[in-house]
């Protein structure tokens, strides 16, 4: 269980994560969504103790990560993949964070083979590919078999074979009851690994629900329309609710009424014909791009009265 | 690969000072810089003493060395190349530290003891043992070579003196005291080029310019007793012998200005363990306040 309250970091008069408030819940597998800059990585810094937040708290299992007396039996964390002395191979990287914990060499050896790692362990890290310097960070991760995995964009740089072990990593260990929260920038891979979804834009959470759910919200359907009067059907739809946008000359998108109900609609009215009628669906990616870009729709506080 | 994690093999320890101890251990000694570094260290302080050793002689001399001045000119061939290794270990101390910045290395590092104190300190700790193992290791060898080339130059080098095996462990302790030092400038900046730059300019480029003054004048003498509590001098006077006036001016009483210091041995030491206390203090109060 990882709790966020008011969280916030500024460097400076850049505010980078914005007094947010979440939390994630063990056994199941949560994803921090967000593009590039939005605060998941600061947000994941603080919860791990590299960061000091400018105010607020972020705690695992109760307490701050600097309190742990085992951090790496309680953390897993994979932050980049970067975070390794290149001079040095795999095995001595893992075995020098293992003896901290007095961890024991044959623990070192088998996260190498969990990760694939074996053929080259004992050569030095900066001929690694991003791939395998990403196996190796969760290697690191997996060392201390903890109860809570913090991942930073895990299947960044891996081949789809290494995206799939790692889908199946993340919901095996949070089949477990472990906490499981993992960041990305791309909607598709979350919606296939995650469970829950914080979606954070600019440092604000933008929502913090089920997977299903912020896409049934996000995907919002409309429905493509072309008639012999545009603007009277236009009048028409809005005096039923819809929200409608003008997309070419006598086309309109609209929302809020189904497709059906706009053929009735137009039956209904004298001398309204009805050329096209096509609902649209959106892509994930989409319904992302709409969450992120679109902060009004979705705003913190409506979200955060949706929470527990 | 597979899905498993095995839980089964992982025994549950909690974070010990010795763990992380024996952690940077691993970390110093698994990377080619380290050896590189230590390879310099040993080569210098042995090759440079047996060059000066045999090269030492004062056979052109009326009536010869005194003893003591003998027993100085032993101790400044062994210790010769002292001067030089002052740089070997004012690179490796700021590169063990540095170098876990520039790389993210640190990261994983304050992931592991979040407390980061205890990571500093055992990281300084093995750097400063293994610098005194090896620095120990080559004036051990040096020191009987040194002996047997003096003699065949008329030097006659007594072993029951004990300011000299002062000055040959104050050698010793001078080179692991500057690494430290190093070690907590490179803390302190975070950055291999600056940490060195900084350390360098401590302890090199600052005494040799500030060195040119002399003179006897009031803010002279003052500067010039500064001068003596910059690195490189506190070193120089925890590795002097008494009789080095006689060998390095032999027959030529010393003229001092009055006010000037000399400091002992002991002041040497503790100036140099003053310097890395300071450098310590403030590279751990940085340590805990700032995002690593």
């Amino acid at each position: 269980m990882i709790e966020a309250h008011s969280l916030t970091k500024r460097y400076g008069s850049k505010t980078a994560v914005d007094g947010i408030d979440f939390s994630v819940a063990a056994g199941r597998v949560t994803g921090f969504l967000g593009p590039n800059g939005a605060g998941k990585s600061t947000t994941m810094r603080m919860i791990v103790g590299l960061d000091r937040p400018t105010s607020g708290t972020v705690t695992i299992n109760g307490v701050s990560y600097a309190t742990f007396r085992a951090p790496l039996h309680e953390v897993g964390v994979l932050l980049d993949a970067k975070a390794v002395h290149p001079g040095r191979s795999a095995r001595n990287h893992l075995r020098a964070l293992a003896a901290t914990h007095r961890i024991r060499p044959a623990r070192v050896d088998e996260v190498i083979g969990l990760t694939g790692l074996d053929s080259v362990a004992d050569k030095r890290v900066n001929g690694f590919s991003l791939g395998m310097g990403q196996r190796l960070g969760l290697a690191a991760a997996l060392l201390g078999d903890p109860a809570t995995l913090i991942l930073d964009e895990p299947v960044n740089g891996l081949d789809p074979e290494g995206v799939m072990w790692v889908r199946q990593l993340a919901r095996g260990l949070a089949a477990e009851g472990r906490t499981v929260f993992l960041s990305s920038h791309l909607m598709s891979e979350m919606a296939q690994t995650a469970e829950h979804l914080i979606v954070l834009g600019r440092g604000r959470v933008l929502a913090d629900a089920p997977v299903s759910e912020i896409l049934a919200k996000a995907s919002d359907d409309s429905v493509l329309v072309r008639a012999s009067d545009a603007d009277r059907l236009n009048a028409l739809l809005v005096d039923h609710g819809g929200v409608v946008a003008h997309v070419e000359t006598g086309q309109l998108s609209v929302r809020g009424i189904a497709a059906p109900r706009i053929a009735e609609l137009a039956a209904a009215a004298e001398s309204l014909v009805i050329h096209e009628l096509t609902p649209v669906s959106k892509s994930l990616e989409e319904a992302y791009m709409q969450l992120t870009r679109d902060e009004v729709e979705y705003p913190a506080s409506q979200t955060r009265s949706e929470k527990r | 690969m597979s899905t498993a994690t095995s839980l089964s093999t992982t025994n549950r320890n909690d974070l010990s000072h010795l763990g992380i101890i024996q952690s940077e251990w691993i970390k110093l000694r698994s990377l080619r810089s380290t050896w590189w570094t230590f390879a310099i260290l040993f080569v210098i302080t042995v090759g440079v003493g047996i060059q000066m050793s045999s090269s030492t002689s004062f056979a052109w001399l009326d009536g010869g060395l005194s003893q003591t001045g003998m027993q100085a000119a032993g101790v400044n061939a062994v210790i010769i190349g002292t001067d030089i290794n002052v740089l070997v270990v004012s690179v490796l101390g700021v590169l063990v530290i540095a170098s876990e910045y520039s790389t993210g290395m640190i990261r994983s590092t304050f992931t592991t003891v979040p407390q980061r104190v205890p990571a500093l300190l055992a990281k300084s700790l093995v750097l400063a043992i293994g610098t005194f193992l090896v620095v120990a290791l080559a004036v051990a060898i040096t020191i009987p070579i040194s002996i047997g080339l003096l003699a065949g130059n008329g030097i006659d080098v007594r072993l029951d003196d004990p300011h000299y095996w002062r000055a040959m462990i104050g050698s010793i302790c001078y080179l692991v005291l500057i690494g430290l030092m190093a070690f907590g400038i490179g803390a302190i900046l975070r950055s291999i080029a600056g940490g060195i730059a900084v350390a360098l300019g401590l302890v090199f480029v600052a005494p040799l310019a500030l060195g040119l003054v002399g003179g006897s004048s009031a803010p002279q003498i003052w500067l010039q007793n500064f001068v003596a509590l910059l690195p490189f001098n506190l070193g120089r006077a925890l590795t002097a012998h008494p009789g080095y006036a006689d060998f390095a001016s032999p027959g030529v009483p010393l003229q001092r200005p009055e006010g000037l210091w000399v400091l002992e041995p002991w002041q040497g030491a503790l100036g140099l363990v003053m310097w890395v206390v300071v450098v310590f203090t403030a590279a751990i109060v940085l340590l805990k306040r700032r995002d690593a």
